[in-house]
């Protein structure tokens, strides 16, 4: 009856991003997320964790990305590993998010061209991986048995996994030991659900981030953090089915209609400002990872959290 | 005819003479397992002849671990046997097939082995077996014999041919091995796991030919130990094998060892997903409709002997998409045929209502409500994309089966959109939904000691929970007890669970204090108590699909219930649409109740308040299709003249008329206890 106890008796658990060369990777640097035993600046205010850490979103083929960023980076879009690269150093990101949008592509079966670009983003940066495989359950078998095997032993966290479609990505997860980015859509039941379900295919508690889904803001996002909120309480009354660190990813920031139709000479304000803020208060209902892809929205999270997390330490494991 | 236990014996004693000859460096090449077998076995990484000897010892001379210790010699160089023979397969190829093996695109392994009297019956089996998705490995004399029939064998045919004797069969157990160390979590030196491992996960299957030399014999039998069935084609007495036709052997197997074929993708043009479940189509966006008052429709799923269901089978009856004008309400029917070993015919109100949230699923398709009531709709962008009336068919048919894989075998989908026909199924239909209502008629409350919750709004509610009582349905009016009971069985961990109802703490409010630990817990710790009886005190919260809702109206000391389909003006000043917003999303608000039609006419419909005699206001819609029963009802309580004493829209909208009403007809309610 633990999760019927008032009193938070649980803990969140942790998981390793990235590994180093002493851990068998090539990582310069790996975090280790979690360990949270209260929600964020609540109570005593002693539990709340490590100071969140931003993934800055890249992709492979520019066409599928927000012409928002494309526009501001231009060329360097088109090279994942320069991209990669400039992330890290110039950015100034935690974390690279690489999602493979050249499987979009109709008809798409060029999977040695995975592996290649997988390749490419790890020697293109030091930082730990998060890999966000294909879009289509068709050529999901092929498209995650590849992003595993280029990444063994980096300790990815592969993305995505869903209630009705999670064996592909668990299975590269387990073949390649990476850690498995589970999704459910803003509802506390399924994403326990699927946590169940990895579970129960061989994937460790320690190798899963919760992805709650988040809607940007004023397009769903009070649903999301009520979720967070929820799930994370929940963990912290014992549901170890919960106690997951948590990723998130408002990737809809840059697309909703308030960015879109912005006067265009503030357009790009308009739009960082939209991902900050989302961003931000996923971090304030729990998030260990907070995604975006304005690369002048990485320094700004980062100036912030310092503030808010004043004398916290990324999660250097 | 070969005895297999004598055979054991012999094939035992061999290995082990073999065993004990060996002499130089033992080793497989790709692996990081050292010898698999031996390694996960005992914990001990065996390179030497001797340090064989030992590992054999340690495991009480298993015959896999000397037919492993014998090949990794002979396999060395230029003793590895020549194309098309794969010998041991390093770890790299095997990490594939393993994620294979979890991602679900191979289903399980199968050993062939033995000498097969004529190579068009392996042949076939092989074909069986790569249609049914599952790797098979083949030892032995069974290679030549395929390779004669030119059956294409190789990785990417899924046949693979690990060697020319019957002693390679054991690399199918050096791969289940390290399958079982790389997936499972098994730790070398571990032999329990192992043996747990390959018994409940492992999905593999073993289908032996006549003419197993005595060491094949001895290592296939060791299989059983692995919980593999060893299905014997004939040839062999004694023994534990299981002796069946070739043309069952792969279907035994797999039986025997609960391997199914899955049904994965959905094969229409139209994206599928619990994501689109709340997503509506709007009036501008739609192509076509059916039902929701506008035409005739009903949806009902019946269970059927196997014989008459042909899974998969879809079909239509009537106009198909092309044929509707854009913007037009059809008629239509919904009728899924079911098959299936435990299947039962109640369960089938449970499964029906899945035909809500299976439509809905589809990014271009909606619908609410049920049985006879049902509106369904299907968006121009859809209709662009190809989708026909045959496919929501197939979207019904294909998530059943993956939704329900054991306890359906078949399911077939008619979907009717011929005016007649329809209106000839609906009235079929009706009598079908009355029989299931007369089902739960007469249970009571007291009669048992379960109530069943249901948590399926908690998605959009978080803290609503619905108990559910013989005697008090659910109050979107779809789950009845017995509903919630059935749903239960099929799925221990879903949304309708159990509730002990423990000890009364008011008879009369409904307050019991398991429900009250139930709703607790259940509501994550917001609603601490809740009466079953009562919509004044601690009242049951509310989701926000309320058939009806009923409120209480301080100026006439009594109760109204306005119905959802109601749009007009209530008494209490608000309509349903502003009433709905007030108390739904999980709340718990006293004065008001989420409630179902059906629940005006049950005995513990206002028990606290006063019973129905407090009801002063229903709108003439639910007046007139609860009549028949209300009457009913109202004349066994003695009280024949209540019924034209429960006001209407027709008699008053606001609450001056409704006063006046009352009065006129000398209402109980003006009598009774204050409600406040």
């Amino acid at each position: 009856m633990s999760e019927n106890s008032p009193d938070s008796s649980g803990k969140i658990g942790y998981v390793v991003l990235g590994a180093t060369k002493a851990e068998g990777g090539t990582r310069t640097v790996s975090f280790r997320l979690g360990g949270e035993s209260d929600l964020p600046f609540i109570g005593m205010n002693t539990g709340q964790g490590s100071i969140p850490l931003v993934a800055f979103e890249i992709c492979d083929d520019p066409e599928y990305w927000s012409p928002i960023v494309t526009s501001y980076t231009g060329d360097l879009s088109n090279d994942a590993r320069e991209w990669a690269g400039v992330a890290e150093k110039q950015y100034g990101a935690d974390i690279i998010r690489l999602y493979l949008t050249s499987t979009k592509r109709r008809g798409f079966d060029n999977f040695s061209s995975i592996t290649t670009v997988m390749e490419e983003v790890l020697s293109g940066t030091g930082l730990p991986l998060v890999v966000e495989g294909s879009n289509e359950p068709a050529i999901d078998s092929d498209v995650f048995q590849r992003c595993g095997e280029a990444g063994e032993g980096e300790r990815l966290l592969l993305g995505t996994a869903e209630a009705g479609r999670y064996r592909s990505v668990a299975a590269a997860a387990l073949a390649y030991h990476h850690s498995v980015l589970a999704q459910s859509p803003i509802d506390i039941n399924l994403a326990k659900q699927l946590n169940i379900l990895l579970r129960e295919i061989g994937v460790k508690a320690d190798h899963i981030m919760i992805d709650p889904y988040t809607g940007t803001l004023g397009y769903g996002f009070e649903y999301s953090y009520s979720v967070m909120e929820r799930i994370r309480s929940a963990a912290l009354k014992g549901d170890t089915d919960l106690a997951m660190p948590m990723i998130t990813s408002a990737t809809d920031s840059l697309s909703v209609k308030e960015v879109r139709e912005a006067d265009p000479a503030a357009l790009e304000d308009i739009a960082v400002e939209w991902e900050f803020y989302a961003a931000l208060s996923s971090a304030i209902a729990g998030s260990s990872v907070v995604c975006v892809r304005h690369p002048k929205t990485v320094p700004l999270l980062k100036s912030a959290f310092r503030e808010l997390w004043a004398g916290k330490m990324p999660g250097e494991a | 005819m070969t005895d297999i236990d004598t055979a054991i014996t012999l094939g035992n004693a061999s290995l082990k003479e073999k065993l004990n000859a060996i002499d130089g460096p033992l080793a497989y090449e790709e692996t990081a397992y050292h010898l698999p077998v031996a390694y996960a076995l005992t914990g001990r990484p065996v390179h030497t002849g001797k340090e064989a000897i030992l590992a054999y010892t340690l495991t009480k001379e298993n015959p896999f671990v000397a037919c492993e210790s014998i090949l990794a010699l002979s396999e060395q160089g230029p003793g590895r046997e020549p194309a098309p023979y794969t010998g041991f397969i390093g770890d790299a190829v095997l990490r594939k097939l393993g994620y294979s093996l979890v991602d679900g695109s191979i289903l399980g392994l199968a050993l062939l082995i033995g000498t097969p009297a004529n190579a068009e019956t392996a042949s076939r089996i092989c074909r069986e077996l790569q249609e049914k998705y599952m790797l098979t490995f083949l030892a032995g004399d069974v290679v030549p014999a395929l390779s004669l029939a030119s059956v294409k064998l190789g990785l990417e045919y899924r046949l693979i041919p690990l060697g020319s004797t019957s002693v390679h069969g054991v690399h199918f157990v050096d791969i289940i091995t390290r399958v079982a160390l790389m997936f499972g979590g098994v730790v070398p030196g571990d032999p329990g796991r192992l043996l747990a491992y390959a018994n409940q996960r492992a999905k593999a299957i073993a289908i032996v030919f006549p003419g197993l030399d005595n060491e094949g014999i001895a290592l296939v039998d060791a299989l059983r130990l692995l919980g593999i069935p060893i299905i014997s084609l004939g040839g062999y007495e004694g023994g534990e094998w299981i002796a069946t036709a070739p043309e069952d052997a792969v279907r035994e197997g797999m039986e025997r060892k609960g391997i199914k074929v899955t049904v994965t993708a959905i094969p229409i043009p139209m994206s599928c997903s619990p994501a689109f479940e709340g997503k509506s189509i709007r009036k501008e966006e739609m192509y076509v409709e059916f039902g929701g008052g506008r035409s005739p429709a009903f949806e009902l799923l019946r269970v059927k002997p196997a014989s008459e269901v042909t899974d998969g089978l879809i079909r239509v009856t009537g106009p198909e998409i092309g044929s509707l004008k854009e913007g037009s309400a059809v008629p239509l029917g919904i009728i899924v045929e079911v098959a299936g070993k435990s299947m039962r015919a109640d369960f089938e109100p449970v499964l029906e209502r899945r035909i809500h949230n299976f439509v809905n699923y589809g990014e271009g398709s909606w619908h609410v409500a049920q049985r006879d009531l049902i509106w369904v709709r299907i968006s121009k962008e859809a209709v662009n994309n190809g989708i026909k009336i045959e496919h929501i068919g197939k979207l019904i048919a294909t998530k059943f089966r993956i939704d329900f894989p054991d306890l359906l075998d078949a399911v077939q989908v008619t979907l009717v959109t011929d005016l007649d026909a329809v209106l000839k199924g609906k009235k079929e239909a009706e009598a079908i939904y009355e029989e299931r209502d007369l089902r739960i008629q007469g249970m009571k409350d007291t009669d048992v000691d379960l109530f069943y919750s249901c948590t399926l709004c908690q998605t959009f509610a978080p803290n609503h929970v619905c108990i559910i009582t013989p005697e008090r349905p659910a109050l979107c009016g779809a789950i009845s007890w017995l509903d919630g009971k059935i749903a239960y069985e099929i799925s221990p961990s879903g949304a309708n669970q159990p509730v002990e109802k423990g000890n009364v703490i008011d008879r009369v409010k409904g307050e019991f204090d398991g429900v009250n630990r139930f709703v607790k817990k259940a509501s994550h710790g917001e609603v601490e108590r809740c009466s079953l009886y009562s919509i004044m005190e601690y009242p049951m919260t509310c989701c926000g699909c309320f058939e009806c809702i009923a409120l209480m109206l301080p100026e006439v000391n009594g109760i109204m219930v306005v119905n959802r389909e109601y749009k007009g003006d209530t008494p209490s000043g608000m309509s349903f649409s502003t009433l709905a917003g007030t108390i739904g999303g999980g709340a718990q608000t006293p004065g008001f109740a989420g409630i179902s039609k059906n629940y005006i006419l049950s005995d513990r419909f206002l028990q606290d308040e006063g019973g129905i005699e407090r009801l002063v206001w229903l709108p003439s819609l639910v007046k007139e299709e609860l009549k028949e029963r209300l009457v009913q009802k109202l004349n066994e309580l003695g009280h024949p003249e209540l019924f034209d004493k429960i006001a209407d829209e027709t008699k008053a909208t606001t609450l001056e008329e409704l006063v006046a009403f009352l009065d006129e007809v000398q209402a109980p309610a003006l009598t009774m206890k204050p409600l406040l």
